[in-house]
């Protein structure tokens, strides 16, 4: 068979070569309309590593604290390099990774929950930039991704999708994991495929309990062995996104304690630590100069001695966390090693998409969402809270969602300052990266020094492949990749910069890079603030960007960015500030702060369902889906039949103890407990029992007002007939859970409700006809919109720490 | 000096977990200050209610503690800015609340005391603030009233005045 033309896609099949007549006589078979794309000869399996919310200065491979043996294997073996970048954002980064192209082109200049309305913030990947997989797939690859995606639209994650924004819509033959940005790594609710299939069975075996990291490696490897088992010779594309090291930061208690009294001393210790270890290992210049310490972190000496084990356990449980990241990547490896495939795999493993995340403020949290519900808590707030749900020892088991103080991350990020969502600063857009290909590389333990960028990875697979990129898909012309292969570096340590030139924006935080010089423009806001008062100067008419601050920084003489050179060349400065508006143009940044544009009155149309019915045993629906509960009133009534002898169990809950709701029946009383987030727990008790028979109940949330966290009555009903009440100080403004489901007539996963711990997930033993949400009846209009606009704003600071 | 010539404290303190509470609890009791009395009330995660109380006037035979209806309200980190927690202090009073009857403090506190939550109420001689006060180191919220006179009447009054202080500090 012919070299087949690669550059439209889908491969044309060659046009039947054989004879067919009216009967078989004399009729000839042409094999080759069963057969199917393969790729040019000697492709190379790949393997993309991507580690979630990590930085620099983390993995003991590039200098760091956390013991990562698989990474160091690897760089040994391969090559490490140090000026990749990233773009200080989950999706962004993802987005870029997977399809060559500058996040915002695609339709991601945020993350995957804000769907906005400006081209470069739509979370929708434009049908003119087919990504990776899907062209790999194309061209004879099986393709799988598994781990976190975080890549689909919120309201898309349900089984009407549509699924073009789901994995297997990118490219993928298969995806088992996560499509939103964070998860437990304990109760997952994970999705297989088009299907959201919640929390594993093996959640609920206390023996041999889930772990979404082993599962991870476990089904990688489940399908390594199913493709070979078929073919012997299909290259592979393995995408492996690890949900490590993103909050909630969880993993087995002995890997944290690995760490015990490693961070006693602190994080201002810790980053002299690590600066020096990474000029012993040479992955930064002995010229280099440790940069100073933002007076946003505080010092670690200024840290109540009694509040010292507090943060140090966040580190130690961030260290072990990651380094089992680490583990289950090395048991992937280990497999194709011993399918004898290792020496003709690609492995591309970047140790981080943004930076570490300083998203847990300075104080670190119990549960993450407290942060994202603008819940200000104190050191010792969370030091209580942690102590209710099990205390240090537990911070990485399921009863929390913890994630560390922001000082940590920022040690993380050693030698650099700041880290995610500053896409000014190489805190938060560089990562180091290791490439392994024993076949192709020359100086194996060397390190690369190219600028390169994750817009590179795909157009590097590709040209390894020797696959070129299409000019068509499906008949739709196609955006060429901003990308460049960095191919040529691999075996020559002297190959000329592959990348001269590139942008960066992250939440208005941007940067111009070229021939050396970076231009830094950082908005003054501090990344985890999001207040009106931290919000007013970048509201439409009062924020000029141009006017911002900016620093210089000359990265060959300067690698860390430490000394600001912006005073002694305004023209450069000049030069770069006008290229940056020229390429945010061109890439579809502005404009710039669309990230931020609900909070400066940009909302998206109000939806118009009120009452949102699910019958049957609707189960895993994902949060961003659950009905608009939030800061209104409302009412959910339940249509049951009670056998004789009564029923008990779940009615409707969603989420966990951590943030979330659940109407349940007990010793035969209607029972309504609502979570706000972990801080309080309210709860009200029918004062008779459920009757047997066709039943309906009711719980009637009468708010105060409408407006955020608003307080108010609860009253239960039965048949119409008030049988219960109590009060809500607070409700939860923002939404419960970042990846905990709601279900009918069960609580899978965690429970909200400690109380029927034991016996989860508490199905309901009578029948549950249907449950209705009725979120408007005591609105106005106007207060639609004080509520429409409140929760937009909350999904858009959600969207920021996910 | 006698209960009647003293001026009375009384403290309140809020705390997120009932470890803190006790820690607070047991530092108070060895501090070395004269108590008339101290309570601590928590709520587990099921909803479980617990009292540990020492009442010293009730030792000496006279009321104390129980006898002004010391009840622990919701002691409350503030929230999202503008708002505030609705405290639930001073909800009861005027029974008289002892040891042997501790399950109604656990009756009534289980209607104030957060899921999850612990306060801690201590009554004192004004005259040993700078004793009992720095033991109360974890409170998340703590608040201090104080009375003149009969020993009774100024138990009541500095527990409604430090209630008072509580609702105001929240809402």
């Amino acid at each position: 068979m012919s070299e087949p033309d690669r550059t439209s896609l889908p491969i044309r099949r060659e046009p039947f070569a054989g004879v067919a007549n009216r009967t078989l006589a004399g009729s000839e078979p042409d094999w080759n309309l069963i057969g199917h794309p393969t790729p040019p000869e000697g492709a190379p399996n790949v393997l993309l590593v991507l580690i979630d919310d990590a930085g620099f200065g983390n993995p003991s491979t590039f200098g760091g604290p956390i013991q990562t043996p698989n990474y160091t294997r690897m760089a040994a073996g391969g090559l490490r390099y140090n000026r990749m970048h990233v773009t200080a954002l989950c999706s962004p980064t993802r987005a870029a990774l997977l399809t060559g192209r500058n996040n915002h082109a695609v339709g991601f200049g945020s993350v995957g929950e804000f769907a906005g309305g400006f081209p470069g913030y739509s979370a929708t990947l434009p049908r003119d930039c087919t990504p990776l997989p899907r062209i790999l797939r194309e061209n004879g690859y099986s393709t799988a991704a598994f781990g976190k995606w975080h890549l689909t639209p919120d309201g898309q994650q349900g089984p009407a999708g549509p699924f073009d924004r789901w994995p297997n819509g990118w490219g993928f033959d298969y995806f088992y994991g996560i499509l939103g940005g964070g998860s437990s790594q304990w109760d997952p609710c994970l999705a297989e495929n088009q299907k959201i299939i919640g929390t594993p069975e093996e959640f609920y075996d206390e023996e041999h309990p889930y772990y979404f990291p082993d599962a991870m490696a476990d089904r990688t490897i489940e399908w390594l062995h199913g493709v070979r088992a078929q073919d012997a010779h299909k290259p592979f594309f393995v995408y492996y996104s690890t949900g490590c090291s993103h909050a909630p930061h969880h993993v087995g208690k002995d890997w944290a304690d690995k760490y015990k009294g490693q961070f006693d001393q602190g994080w201002d210790q810790l980053r002299e630590q690590t600066f020096a270890r990474q000029q012993e290992l040479g992955v930064i210049p002995a010229n280099a100069e440790l940069t100073a310490r933002d007076e946003a972190f505080p010092a670690w000496d200024d840290v109540p001695d009694k509040l010292k084990p507090f943060y140090a356990r966040q580190m130690e449980v961030y260290a072990g966390y990651s380094e089992n990241a680490d583990h289950n990547v090395g048991r992937v490896i280990g497999a194709i090693e011993e399918l004898g495939e290792l020496d003709n795999t690609l492995i591309l493993w970047i140790w981080g998409d943004n930076g570490a995340s300083m998203e847990g403020t300075t104080t670190g949290s119990f549960n993450e969402l407290t942060m994202q519900n603008g819940i200000p808590l104190t050191d010792e707030m969370q030091l209580q809270l942690t102590e209710r749900y099990g205390g240090l020892e537990a911070w990485s088991s399921a009863l929390m969602a913890p994630h560390y103080g922001a000082a940590w991350a920022w040690a993380g990020n050693t030698p650099f300052k700041w880290g995610k969502q500053v896409g000014s600063h190489l805190g938060g857009t560089r990562n180091p990266m290791v490439v392994h290909w024993p076949d192709h590389v020359t100086d194996a333990g060397e390190l690369r020094t190219p600028f390169a960028h994750v817009i590179d990875i795909a157009p590097t697979i590709l040209d390894a492949a020797r696959i070129p990129a299409p000019q068509t898909v499906d008949g739709i012309e196609q955006e060429p990749m901003h990308g460049t292969s960095f191919v040529a570096s691999l075996a020559d340590g002297k190959a000329p910069e592959h990348r001269t030139q590139q942008y960066f924006e992250t939440i208005g935080n941007r940067a111009m890079y070229k021939d050396g010089w970076w231009l830094a423009m950082k908005t003054e806001r501090i990344p985890w603030l999001l207040t009106p008062d931290a919000l007013a100067p970048y509201a439409p008419g009062v924020w000029d960007p141009d006017a911002d601050p900016v620093e210089l920084y000359y990265l060959p003489d300067d690698f860390t960015q430490a000394k600001d050179l912006a005073a002694e060349n305004p023209e450069r400065v000049q030069e770069l500030k006008d290229l940056f508006w020229q390429e945010a143009e061109r890439y579809k940044v502005l404009p710039l702060l669309a990230t931020l544009s609900t909070f400066f009155g940009m909302l998206p149309p109000l939806p118009d369902e009120t009452t949102f019915e699910f019958r049957g045993d609707v189960q895993n629906v994902m949060p961003g889906m659950i009905p608009r509960i939030y800061n209104r009133s409302y009412a959910i009534t339940a249509d049951l039949v009670v056998p004789e002898g009564g029923a008990e169990g779940v009615i409707v809950a969603e989420a966990d103890h951590l943030g979330g709701f659940t109407l349940y029946v007990k010793d035969g009383k209607l029972t309504h407990t609502y979570s706000m987030m972990g801080v309080f727990v309210f709860q009200q008790v029918a004062e008779e029992d459920l009757p047997t028979g066709d039943v309906t109940v009711r719980m009637a949330f009468e708010a105060d007002g409408a407006k955020p966290a608003t307080g108010g009555e609860v009253t239960l009903f039965i048949d119409g007939r008030p049988v219960g009440k109590g009060r809500m100080d607070h409700t939860v403004p923002v939404r419960f859970s970042g990846y905990s489901g709601m279900d009918i007539g069960r609580d899978n996963g965690g429970v909200v409700d400690r109380s029927y711990e034991s016996q989860k997930p508490y199905p309901f033993t009578g029948t549950v006809k249907k449950v209705v949400f009725d979120i408007k009846p005591h609105l106005s209009d106007e207060d639609e919109l004080t509520v429409h606009t409140a929760e937009q704003h909350g999904q858009a600071a959600h969207s920021l720490s996910a | 000096m006698g209960f009647d010539d003293e001026t009375t404290d009384v403290l309140i303190g809020g705390y997120l977990s009932t470890d803190a509470a006790h820690e607070d609890y047991e530092a108070v009791l060895g501090c070395g200050a004269r108590l008339w009395g101290a309570v601590v009330v928590s709520r587990d995660l099921e909803g479980n209610v617990s009292v540990e109380q020492t009442d010293h006037m009730v030792e000496e035979g006279s009321a104390g503690l129980a006898a002004v209806g010391f009840a622990v309200g919701l002691f409350s980190p503030p929230l999202l800015a503008a708002t505030a927690i609705g405290a639930a202090v001073g909800a009861v009073g005027g029974k008289a609340l002892h040891r042997r009857t501790g399950s109604k403090i656990e009756e009534m506190a289980g209607e104030t005391i957060p899921i999850g939550g612990a306060g801690l109420i201590v009554a004192y001689k004004h005259a040993d603030a700078r004793t009992v006060e720095p033991a109360v180191a974890r409170a998340v919220k703590q608040v201090v009233g104080e009375a003149e006179g009969h020993h009774v009447k100024a138990l009541k009054d500095a527990l409604a005045e430090a209630q008072q202080k509580m609702a105001e500090a929240d809402g």
